[in-house]
Parts: C-alpha cells; sequence; structure tokens
C-alpha cells in the first residue's frame, strides 16, 4: 500500500468527522479535550502494537498477510457501508473525566474492528512507524475536529464523515483486490 | 455501562469467528522433503505406467466406489500424458518414465496427416492445436533430456501445422478440419499450449523463427485474449506460464512480466483458498471439498513455471519468495493428499488408486498429469531450501 492510500485508509477507518459525533463534549458542545488526546494517543499505540505483532499473530493464526488482506478488506467494506447508513453513532455512556478517552473515545470509537485489521495487514506491509504514523493523521484530524459545535458545522461534519465512510468502502474493495492479486 | 461494553465486545469476537470462519479460515501447508517429493512423483508416474496399454493408450479414469475403469478417452489429455511422462524422465531419469511417454508417442506417430507442407498429429476425427501442441512440448522435452534426434523432421512438421494455425492476430484456432483448415473458433487452453510448443521449437532449433512465431500467440494472450473469446476475467493459463517461463530471454517484453506478474497473482489466490479446505465441519460449507487434482495441480505447475522465470529475470525477483511459498505448499497438500500403498490396499484394484489424487472418489489421468509437473516444479525449490540456499 503507497504512504498516500495508507493514510487515507486509517483516516476512512478512524472517520474523525464520525467519531466527532459521539465524543464527550463540554457544556459548549466543544470536545473535551484530554479524553481526545488521551484516545488518540491510545489508539497510536493500539495501531502501533497490532502492527508489531502484525507478521507473529498471522503466523500462529496460519494467515498468509495477502490472504489477510482480504479479511482486512472485507471488513473495511461492511464497515463503510455500515458508517455510511449510520452516519453518529449511537451516544455511549462515559467513564469520568480522563477516564472518557479510554471509553469511549479510544474503544469502541476509534480502536474499531476496521482500524484493528487495518493495523495488522498494514503492519506486515508497511511496517509499524507507518502504520502508526496513518493512525496519527487521523487522531489529528480528530483534534482540528474538537472546537467544532453549532447545528451547521455539526451537520457539515456528518457529511462530512459519510464521504469518509464511502471512501473506506473503496478502500475495502482495492484491499480485496490487491490480497486476490498479491503473490 | 458494562452492559454496552459486553455488548460491543460480543460483535468483536462474534464479528472476528465469522472473519475466520468464512473469509480467512486457516492456511494448512503440511511439512514436506524434497524426498517425500520425489517419492510422490514416482508413486503418481507408476500410476500412468502401469496405465499403459497395447494400442498406446493410458488407463483415463477409475471411480473407485464403483470400481469402474472408465471408457472415456480424451486425445489432447493423451498428448499430456506424454509430455509429463518426458517431463518425469528429464527430471528423474526414469527409464519406466520414457517407455510410457515413448508408448503414447509411437500411439501418436500412427496417426499423423502429412498434409505437405506440414505434419498433424490427427487421432480419428479431430486435428487439433492442442493436443499438437502438447505432444509438440512433450517431444521438444524428450529431445531435451535424450539427446535423440530422430524425430526432428516430424517435430518440424508440427511446428509449421501449429503456425498454419495462427491467425494474423496471434489468436490460435481450436481445430483444423478437411476442406475449410483452422476454423474460426478458440478453445480454453488451446492457445497457451500453442505458444508453449513454439517456444520450445524455438530452444530446440534455434535461429528458425519458432520464437518469433511464439511470441505473436504470447501477446494475443497478454493483451487481447480474454475479452476477444469473451473471458469476464483474465484465465489462470498454466500453459502461457510456460511459455512465458521458457521464452528466450531476448524476447521478454515488460509487458508480457508484467503479464506474468499477473498471472502469478491468479495462481497464488487458488493456491492459497486451496490451502484452507479442510473437507469437513463446517469448512466444507464455506469451502467445499479440496478442489480436484487437476485444477490445484495447474496452478502448482503455473506457479512452479513462474518460479523459474523469478529466478532468471531479477524483473520479477521480488515476487520469488512468495511464489516459492505457495509451491511448498502446494507439494505439501498434495504428498498428503495422494492415495498412499496401505490406503489403497483395502480397495477393490489397489493398483488403480496407488499413487493417484481423486476427487471425491475419482480420478483422470490429467489429475496426475498437472500434479506431477507442480511436483517436478517444487523438486528443486525444496531442495535449495533444504540445502539453506
Amino acid at each position: 500500500m503507497s504512504s498516500a492510500l495508507l493514510v487515507v485508509a486509517f483516516l476512512a477507518a478512524a472517520n474523525p468527522f464520525r467519531s466527532r459525533g459521539s465524543i464527550p463534549e463540554e457544556a459548549s458542545g466543544r470536545a473535551r479535550l484530554v479524553p481526545v488526546l488521551v484516545g488518540g494517543a491510545l489508539l497510536i499505540g493500539s495501531v502501533a502494537a497490532l502492527a508489531w505483532w502484525s507478521g507473529p499473530m498471522l503466523r500462529a493464526l496460519q494467515i498468509t498477510p495477502e490472504t489477510f488482506k482480504i479479511a482486512a478488506g472485507f471488513v473495511a467494506v461492511l464497515a463503510g457501508g455500515y458508517a455510511f447508513v449510520v452516519p453518529t453513532p449511537s451516544t455511549e455512556p462515559e467513564l469520568a473525566g480522563w477516564r472518557a478517552g479510554v471509553w469511549p473515545v479510544w474503544y469502541p470509537r476509534l480502536f474499531a474492528p476496521e482500524v484493528m485489521a487495518l493495523a495488522v495487514t498494514a503492519g506486515t506491509g508497511n511496517g509499524v512507524a507507518a502504520s502508526a504514523g496513518a493512525a496519527a493523521v487521523a487522531v489529528g484530524g480528530l483534534l482540528a475536529l474538537v472546537p467544532v459545535r453549532g447545528q451547521v458545522a455539526r451537520r457539515l461534519v456528518v457529511w462530512l464523515g459519510r464521504i469518509l465512510s464511502a471512501a473506506l468502502v473503496v478502500v475495502g474493495i482495492w484491499l480485496t483486490i490487491d490480497g486476490i492479486r498479491d503473490v | 455501562m458494562r452492559r454496552r461494553l459486553a455488548l460491543h465486545l460480543s460483535v468483536l469476537v462474534v464479528g472476528a469467528a465469522v472473519v475466520r470462519v468464512a473469509v480467512v479460515p486457516a492456511e494448512v501447508c503440511p511439512p514436506v522433503t524434497s524426498g517425500e517429493v520425489r517419492a510422490a512423483v514416482d508413486a503418481a508416474a507408476g500410476w500412468l505406467e502401469r496405465g499403459v496399454q497395447p494400442s498406446g493408450r493410458y488407463t483415463y479414469g477409475y471411480d473407485r466406489d464403483a470400481d469402474v475403469v472408465s471408457p472415456d478417452y480424451n486425445e489432447v489429455r493423451h498428448a499430456g500424458l506424454v509430455m509429463v511422462l518426458y517431463q518425469a524422465f528429464a527430471a528423474t531419469s526414469s527409464s519406466e518414465a520414457l517407455r510410457a511417454g515413448d508408448a503414447g508417442l509411437q500411439r501418436a506417430l500412427g496417426q499423423l496427416l502429412d498434409h505437405g507442407d506440414w505434419i498433424a498429429w490427427a487421432p480419428p476425427g479431430e486435428v487439433t492445436s492442442g493436443g499438437n501442441g502438447l505432444l509438440l512440448a512433450g517431444m521438444a522435452i524428450r529431445r531435451a533430456a535424450t539427446g535423440d534426434t530422430t524425430h526432428d523432421g516430424i517435430m518440424r512438421g508440427i511446428g509449421r501445422f501449429l503456425k498454419e494455425m495462427q491467425f494474423p492476430d496471434g489468436s490460435v484456432s481450436s481445430d483444423w478440419r478437411e476442406g475449410t483448415g483452422p476454423i474460426d473458433n478458440h478453445s480454453l487452453y488451446s492457445t497457451g499450449e500453442t505458444a508453449w510448443a513454439l517456444v520450445l521449437m524455438d530452444r530446440e532449433f534455434p535461429g528458425e523463427g519458432w520464437g518469433e512465431a511464439a511470441v505473436r500467440t504470447i501477446d494475443y494472450m497478454v493483451s487481447d485474449r480474454d475479452r476477444a473469446e469473451g473471458r469476464f476475467s483474465r484465465l489462470p493459463d498454466h500453459w502461457a506460464a510456460h511459455a512465458l517461463a521458457d521464452l528466450r530471454s531476448d524476447l521478454r517484453a515488460d509487458p508480457r512480466l508484467d503479464y506474468a506478474r499477473r498471472l502469478a497473482g491468479y495462481f497464488s489466490i487458488r493456491l492459497r483458498f486451496e490451502s484452507q479446505r479442510l473437507g469437513k465441519g463446517i469448512n466444507l460449507l464455506v469451502r467445499w471439498y479440496p478442489g480436484t487434482p487437476a485444477g490445484v495441480g495447474t496452478a502448482g505447475e503455473g506457479m512452479g513455471a513462474l518460479h523459474r522465470l523469478a529466478v532468471d529475470d531479477p524483473r520479477l525477483s521480488d515476487l520469488a519468495e512468495g511464489i516459492d511459498d505457495r509451491i511448498v505448499c502446494t507439494a505439501g497438500l498434495m504428498v498428503d493428499r495422494q492415495v498412499t500403498p496401505a490406503e489403497s490396499a483395502d480397495g477393490a484394484h489397489p493398483l488403480l488408486e496407488e499413487g493417484a489424487w481423486f476427487y471425491r472418489g475419482y480420478t483422470q489421468m490429467d489429475d496426475q498429469q498437472h500434479t506431477i509437473t507442480a511436483l517436478l516444479e517444487a523438486l528443486p525449490v525444496l531442495a535449495a531450501r533444504e540445502a539453506g540456499r
């Protein structure tokens, strides 16, 4: 996967626009910065960890990286399709204080199954640093959306989230085809 | 919150289980050694050699559940058997394989049609490019392995017939008919078989223009074939892989190697899929039975041919490791699936089972043919790995 596609894939999978719609907020409507920072750091760390262990993990599961790419594509298509139809995830109960960065920001919002699958397939193909870097771009995107509030801006974010969901479907199809064509 | 966490984790676990079972079951590659592969080749060649009949025909197929030897016959497959027996002789120096191949060749040589400007093998009712292509490929392999030049005139004659069957765009007619000549029809594999035979002719008779003739058909396969012949997707053509692998190095233009790269992808997904097949339990529902040995063998031999190309041409060297993994895995699978003497002992006719590969109770000559070639292609890969190279 090229670096550009990797970034697009992680942006589409972590989908900061869609995630912004269901993360803890202040009374003013801004997202709470500390949970976003905690969740984002955990996302980068967990993507790096999965990418690091991707080789041994796939060997233990007796799956070649080329075949797993097909599975990652399959997951991406399903997740992208679901996110397109349901553009705003349901609101989750929050842990108190900075712990809200663990639940619900890191899981289940950012570290979703499609991100996990992508981290494993990117780990075998692009390495740890590139995978974590691409995840960091997605986190950066979410951080940039922290100040977003107001009806119009929120509607725009939802629609941009939909566009990224559609992009995730395209990424999934690409991954599947690439996995089929890989040797 | 615990309920929500439990819900999310449940969806994650169930989803992962579904993906594992239905999308990416384990790819099982039984360990195998070059010695075991060599023994499997000998056993399968033995099945073919035992099937030689006084007429020069071979046993066509056997249904072990019904204990019935198939009365059918297919002349193109006859030529394929002659060819693979010569491949086995070339790789193992087995005199039995040479004798069995010669028996089938003699039968074919008794059915030649001499047209004056070309010669073709013409068993009753058919003059096919595919059959002649495989017969000629076999003769070329025999000539290279034995140094016997007895049949050079006939080989050149059949080569001219294959050129006669080529259309200007490089496509190949499937059949020649008295009165009309090459008919306007293509068959699935005769194009690749023709190209490979012409490539091997170029190797045996350099400087006579056979390679240039082969390239016309190879380029047709590279560019137009699948669209022109009405196929929705690319044909994973193992004969095309052989043709590319044996093509003279100065004729290996980039688009031809790009085609080889695509072929490697098709064979790879076929073989990876095959290694996921257990033929039992839930796996049977999502992956069905282990594939026909001929089907697995064609992908394996195509991959084997591309291994030679990847080793020989630096432009494909990035594929070599993946190709080798698939070849070794396929060898392990097929050695594991071959009927052993112990397994055949309880059968009605053990010698019709021993050394063969069955698909749901039935085996056919091409099951052995393609799998033997795949295993022969795996031998040098395994030997290199065992030597630590």
